[in-house]
């Protein structure tokens, strides 16, 4: 079979799963618990991208035909759909998160609660735009062609504007988090939340640039996601949140090169499913984390637990 | 609250819940309860991926009950429909059948999918409760049981239709590419009869692809499917999966005929597979056209309803449900009236009531066979036409 076939396919895939799983881990390092919303965040930017762009509310749902006055090219509703994305994830964290952390409640509360916001989420959805599908317009990308000959493989230019933004956003990130202050102090918070406190890092804040971080990748990605293929109602994010939980634990709880190196494993593992065994695609990625767990029980870059004396 | 205690506190509370669910009421002495109307359930897929299907067979559900009502109900009864989501997935359909059926229902009609209908199908039968299914169309549903009947007619009967419109459309045909998702009942039991059928025609599958339905990306699947260089794709698939499905594979480069089984015969594929869904070949139980009384009203109702549009089939396929139900049941009380009767008898006599009929339906002269299953004497093909948008579309019959 075409190797190059298999690794774009596994690939750009695979960055999908990465961005997703890096809006758990930013939020796992730096509270220490699973944001369990993601999934809904993640639907939500991609039904914001298709509103962005024009796109009209079907007949179902409160908003029933409903459209905006106004329709931006995918370029643009796509960043912006990101950022309305972020602001839910801050709400989340505001109304799921923060009041549990003021008691110094139990964290495994919070994937309670976290769960409860992602579900009122998901319901919100349909009762605003009903559980129909919807699609971005194939045109979307305006003149580009559906997609391009390379070295012998097909690819859909989507497939390559997934990888690329994907690819795209984790160096920033990257880049982000090792060079500047901001992403100094996150990780500081992730370290140790009292002493970067002690050391004047306001660890509140920083959850909530980490919320608000991880709810724009979850954005993006949803709105990427949406461009590949349809939004297949509110509940389109679960299939992603579970993936992304595998991949969040095969990477290494909290580490985001793990989450990014994960997300290209479990996409690649897909992707080189033999054909004829594809409908068992899943059951092969997760075959594949149970074994890497079992050799390696921390994840493939995560760190190993303190030894308490 | 520790969270071991509020641990065990939850596992008390869902194993009383379960407990409490699985008390179901006993229907052997309790009377048909008619105020406010004879009682119809109906469980259809609303939410979940296979919503697009519910989202029309309620249009038609709405449509017939108006029509009972508008023409005197049940010998001057409303006829009261009560309608249950079950999701897309067979705990879903489970849990709505059971409540439909501690409701008190004379009769149910769903669920949408045949999956969900395996599994639901026969709580209904083990309570005697008549089933008619507007939508299953896998193999062995009425075999379920006594109660278990339906006005959507088995692939087997209609699917090779398309394959030989396909040969008609174009008689070279030699590769043929099959996909279907392997964890869903439909699919597996119409994957089948199109595979036989492909063979019979002479056309051996060159790649037999395997999906599961909550797949949307299959760029793995049809590439391998590509590199075998098909002419011809069939697909038993339902209308997300697949209408994703027929988007990659023409962005991808396929440029061939394509035919699609009765899980993408809806028009809420269009805006999934988009410009895409053009030239897709679907074989059908109902048609537009018939010329009959039933079929006129059942169009002129839907017209009035959703501004001039036609039916699909799964719409008038649901409203033929409900119009076989109210019928046997309008027999049956004028026979013997069905208030204060009892709720378990009458509920067997409506079965029988409602296999001995003969209905003029929107879908042409239907009857059943002792077993429940249907017989339909007209099928037909249609090719999906775009608008040039590529956001709507018809049906287009082919004579």
């Amino acid at each position: 079979m075409d190797l190059l076939q298999i690794l774009v396919n596994g690939l750009s895939v695979g960055a999908v799963y990465g961005l997703f799983a890096l809006g758990y881990t930013l939020v796992f390092s730096v509270l220490g618990v699973i944001n369990f919303a993601h999934g809904a965040v993640f639907t939500l930017g991609a039904y914001f991208t298709y509103l962005l762009i024009g796109g009209a509310v079907g007949a179902n749902g409160l908003l029933a035909g409903f459209q905006l006055p106004f329709a931006l090219p995918f370029w643009g509703a796509l960043p912006l759909a990101g950022l309305g994305a972020a602001l839910v994830a801050l709400l989340v964290e505001r109304v799921a998160f923060r009041p549990l952390r003021r008691r110094r409640a139990d964290p495994l509360l919070a994937l309670i609660t976290s769960l409860g916001a992602g579900v009122i989420l998901v319901n919100l959805i349909q009762l605003l735009v009903g559980a129909e599908s919807y699609a971005i317009p194939t045109g979307a990308l305006g003149g580009l062609p559906a997609s391009f000959p390379l070295l012998g493989a097909r690819v859909r230019t989507v497939q390559a504007l997934l990888l690329g933004i994907a690819v795209l956003l984790l160096a920033l990130l990257t880049l982000w988090l090792e060079g500047s202050r901001n992403g100094k102090g996150l990780q500081a918070v992730a370290e140790d939340p009292e002493t970067a406190q002690l050391l004047g890092i306001d660890s509140t804040a920083m959850v909530r640039l980490a919320f608000g971080l991880s709810g724009f990748l979850a954005g993006v990605a949803g709105g990427l996601v949406g461009l590949s293929v349809s939004i297949a109602g509110p509940y389109f994010g679960i299939g992603y949140g579970l993936k992304g939980l595998a991949v969040l634990v095969l990477g290494g709880l909290g580490s985001v090169p793990g989450a990014v190196l994960g997300g290209l494993i479990v996409g690649l593992a897909e992707a080189f499913v033999p054909a004829d065994w594809s409908g068992y695609k899943d059951a092969v990625s997760y075959g594949f984390l149970f074994l890497v767990l079992l050799l390696r029980p921390r994840g493939l870059l995560g760190r190993p637990l303190p030894t308490k004396v | 609250m520790s969270v071991g205690r509020l641990l065990r506190l939850g596992t008390g509370l869902l194993t009383l819940s379960l407990l409490l669910a699985g008390c179901g009421s006993d229907d052997t002495n309790q009377p048909v309860d008619v105020t406010g109307g004879v009682p119809v359930g109906a469980v259809l897929a609303l939410t979940g991926n296979a919503n697009v299907y519910g989202q029309d067979q309620k249009i038609g559900l709405e449509l017939a009950l108006q029509q009972r009502n508008g023409s005197g109900g049940i010998n001057g009864r409303p006829l009261k429909l009560a309608l249950e989501d079950s999701g897309s997935d067979e705990p879903g359909a489970n849990a709505a059948f059971t409540l439909q059926i501690n409701r008190g229902v004379l009769a149910l009609i769903g669920p949408t999918l045949s999956q969900q209908a395996f599994s639901a199908d026969p709580i209904a039968q083990r309570r005697g409760v008549p089933v008619v299914a507007p939508s299953n169309t896998a193999t062995g549903i009425p075999e379920i049981g006594f109660f278990i009947s339906r006005v959507s007619a088995e692939s087997s009967v209609i699917a090779p239709l398309a394959i030989e419109r396909a040969l008609k459309i174009q008689p070279g045909l030699k590769r043929a590419a099959v996909f279907y998702a392997q964890d869903d009942a439909y699919s597996t039991a119409e994957t089948t009869i199109f595979q036989k059928a492909l063979k019979e025609k002479g056309l051996e599958p060159v790649t037999v692809q395997r999906t599961q339905l909550n797949d949307q990306d299959f760029q793995n699947q049809i590439s391998a499917a590509l590199r075998e260089k098909p002419d011809l794709i069939v697909l038993s698939l339902q209308a997300v999966d697949g209408g994703n499905l027929i988007r990659q594979l023409r962005e991808l480069g396929y440029r061939g005929l394509i035919v699609a089984g009765n899980g993408m015969n809806t028009p809420n594929i269009y805006p999934i597979c988009q410009k895409y869904c053009d030239g897709l070949l679907i074989a059908q139980a109902y048609s537009p056209e018939l010329d009959t009384p039933a079929n006129a009203a059942f169009l002129k109702a839907f017209k009035a309803a959703k501004g001039g549009a036609i039916p699909p089939q799964l719409t008038a396929q649901a409203y033929t449900a409900l119009q076989v139900i109210g019928e046997a049941l309008a027999r049956l009380d004028k026979r013997q009236p069905l208030t204060g009767a009892p709720l378990a008898a009458t509920r067997k006599q409506l079965m029988q009531e409602l296999l001995a009929g003969t209905y003029a339906t929107p879908l042409g002269e239907i009857r059943f066979t002792p077993e429940g299953e249907v017989i339909q004497s007209q099928f037909f093909v249609a090719q999906v036409r775009m608008d040039p948008g590529g956001r709507s579309g018809r049906f287009a019959l082919l004579k």
